[in-house]
């Protein structure tokens, strides 16, 4: 499948804020609109964004829609930065109109719920987009995460380093990097969105999720044929993580080194992907390189 | 009724062929259902923990209840055997399931407990035998990995109830314990149910028949995409539920929903959904009725909420794969099986 890299960002080019999914209030995006224009872009932020919404949900799903119907569609918008994740893309998803988007693709970011746009957009239109830190990261100013998505932005090739892990299982990779949040790649399987991992380069990365619920997921893509042919595997960050009362038994290290023992491809444990500020900036669809070795992991940019 | 349901189906898969395999697929899974053979007076059910660890004791209810009914019972070694939160590691629990499944004296099979496992041993299950010579498989919850397997691989009917963690000493028992534990016996031995919800007023009124499949939300999300993934397309399908977040039931609608199961459908069953209250300040805005109708605003077919199915008292057993009709006015709904 070939690949479309959307135009990288120029000075003076627009970013567009939105909130596909979950509620935000509006103070969460101030620190994130300075830095954007200090970087020299301009910032417009949807109505979605800090709105008057009484309920889970930024807005209403034809608000959320029309938002981000309106963004992918102006021509001088050159990326679409969510606001936030939560939950609520996927409600949406099939109603989107990416036909003037893929004429003229541009950068969409973000992670969590937006995995949701990430790989419908990469299995029907084969368009890259960002995995990345999402305006609300932006609040306690920039850092070298927030940094990695501007960096991104420019279109600069990066080298991302992740300390040696005893668990990691050593080896050289390249493909296509995909993945996102666990959650919404076992959600997807048997639709129209779902990601094709053949060859590429997976990443996973997941929060508040149950130890039990992880291996079922797992099993899930297991299942759905996408662990088998591989690249590589880079496992971000699982927070919060919780047990059941009767133990599940096994760490997370355990549980991913068993589903993918019969599999040769290198694996790369505590690669900074994550919901916490551990969050580097990913371009989806785009080919990567992979190195794991005793010294760590090095994944960079063909 | 039978003959007449074949006919129809096999016209529709002829009108809509776009391709050979599929046809043939579409029938063998969404209308030629075989029945294994009722149970009787003596025939032995074995017990097995497929999934989640549970002890002899807890099994002992079930045991006295099913002896009590006139069967033989058998107790597997995944009974009190424990892995951590599992009933022994993956290899013991499907050589206990693989030994009861290709043991001709076992008529049925009573998964002990749902909890979490079966989808870990799947795909080692050799059905080979158990082909030839169908037999029950019963269990609900996890056990809904089964039920959409059989369904969807072999066309064999299941019975989806409760187990043993969920008999109790009949002396003890409330009347709807007693009432849903014996539709289990009932439909072991053949009984054609008949079972009736309280009318809702979200009800969707209609009448139709379909190959009755389902079972629990998540389960059915889990097994998209895979090789134990049910069609529903003619069929009623039932769901239900516990301990999920409405914006979590309704991310797993929308998987049905997209995977195509909602289209098409005979009816829609809801049944009981534990919900777990919204977080403070996330509040979903939408109620369980809203949130189904939503999904199916654009299909015809009946709708029955709380149907006494799901992770309560009121489960009663359900024969999956086999020929059911769906029935809902304003004052009434029921769902009765006509194979």
């Amino acid at each position: 499948m070939k690949i479309t890299i959307p135009p990288y960002l120029q000075p003076g080019d627009t970013i567009a804020i939105t909130c596909p999914a979950g509620y935000m209030p509006y103070e969460n995006v101030d620190q994130c609109i300075q830095i954007l224009q200090e970087q020299g872009y301009r910032v417009i932020v949807g109505k979605t964004v800090g709105s008057d919404s009484q309920n889970y949900f930024s807005a209403s799903d034809d608000d959320r829609l029309d938002e981000l119907q309106a963004f992918l569609d102006a021509k001088e918008v050159k990326a679409i930065l969510c606001g936030r994740g939560g939950y609520g893309t996927g409600r949406i998803i099939d109603r989107i109109n990416f036909k003037q988007f893929a004429k003229h693709s541009k950068w969409i970011i973000g992670f969590s719920d937006i995995t949701v746009l990430h790989a419908h957009l990469y299995s029907n239109f084969g368009i890259a987009s960002l995995h990345a830190p999402m305006a609300a990261a932006f609040k306690d100013g920039n850092n070298e995460y927030t940094t990695s998505l501007l960096t991104a932005l420019r279109g600069e090739n990066v080298s991302y380093y992740a300390p040696a892990v005893d668990a990691n299982l050593p080896g050289h990779a390249k493909g296509k990097l995909v993945g996102g949040n666990l959650s919404l790649l076992a959600h997807l399987c048997g639709t129209v969105s779902a990601f094709k991992t053949k060859n590429c380069i997976l990443f996973l990365e997941d929060i508040g999720e149950q130890l039990y619920h992880i291996d079922r997921m797992l099993y899930q893509l297991k299942r759905n044929g996408m662990l088998k042919n591989l690249a590589g595997l880079l496992v971000g960050g699982f927070s919060e993580l919780k047990d059941t009362e009767r133990p599940f038994g096994k760490t997370i290290y355990e549980i991913i080194t068993d589903i993918t023992q019969e599999y040769d491809y290198p694996v790369c444990f505590q690669f900074p992907v994550s919901h916490e500020k551990e969050n580097l900036a990913l371009k989806i669809g785009v080919k990567y390189k992979l190195v794991v070795d005793e010294s760590g992991a090095l994944l960079s940019e063909c | 009724m039978k003959r007449k349901h074949f006919i129809s189906s096999a016209l529709l898969a002829f009108a809509s062929v776009k391709d050979l395999a599929e046809s043939i697929s579409e029938r063998s899974e969404g209308t030629a259902t075989a029945i294994p053979p009722y149970l009787l007076p003596g025939d032995m059910i074995g017990i097995t923990a497929a999934a989640g660890y549970i002890s002899a004791e807890d099994c002992t209810d079930a045991v006295k209840t099913m002896q009590g009914w006139g069967f033989k019972i058998k107790m597997g070694a995944t009974v009190g055997k424990k892995d951590f939160s599992f009933a022994g590691t993956d290899e013991e629990r499907l050589a206990d399931f693989l030994q009861m499944l290709d043991d001709d004296k076992i008529k049925a099979i009573m998964c002990a407990r749902g909890g979490y496992g079966l989808v870990r041993i799947i795909d080692r299950i050799n059905f080979k035998k158990f082909i030839q010579k169908p037999k029950w498989i019963i269990g609900f919850s996890d056990a809904t990995v089964l039920h959409s397997h059989i369904n969807k691989n072999y066309g064999i009917a299941t019975l989806h109830s409760k187990m043993c963690n969920s008999f109790v000493d009949p002396a003890l028992a409330e009347p709807i314990q007693n009432e849903t534990i014996d539709s289990i016996r009932k439909c072991l031995v053949g009984g054609k149910m008949k079972y009736s919800a309280a009318p809702n007023i979200n009800n969707r009124n209609g009448s139709s028949k379909g190959i009755l499949v389902g079972g629990n939300l998540k389960m059915l999300e889990t097994l998209a995409g895979t090789a134990s993934d049910i069609s529903t397309r003619n069929k009623i399908l039932f769901i239900e539920d516990t301990g999920e977040y409405l914006y979590s039931i309704d991310r797993m609608l929308w998987n049905l929903k997209r995977t195509g199961k909602l289209e098409g459908l005979a009816g829609l069953i809801i049944g009981g959904f534990k919900i777990k209250p919204d977080d403070a300040g996330e509040e979903f805005g939408k109620t369980l009725e809203q949130i189904v109708l939503e999904k199916v605003a654009a299909y015809h077919y009946p709708v029955c909420f709380d149907f006494p199915v799901g992770h309560q008292k009121n489960n009663f057993a359900l024969k999956c794969g086999v020929m059911h009709e769906l029935h809902i006015t304003d004052t009434s709904a029921e769902l009765k099986d006509i194979s």
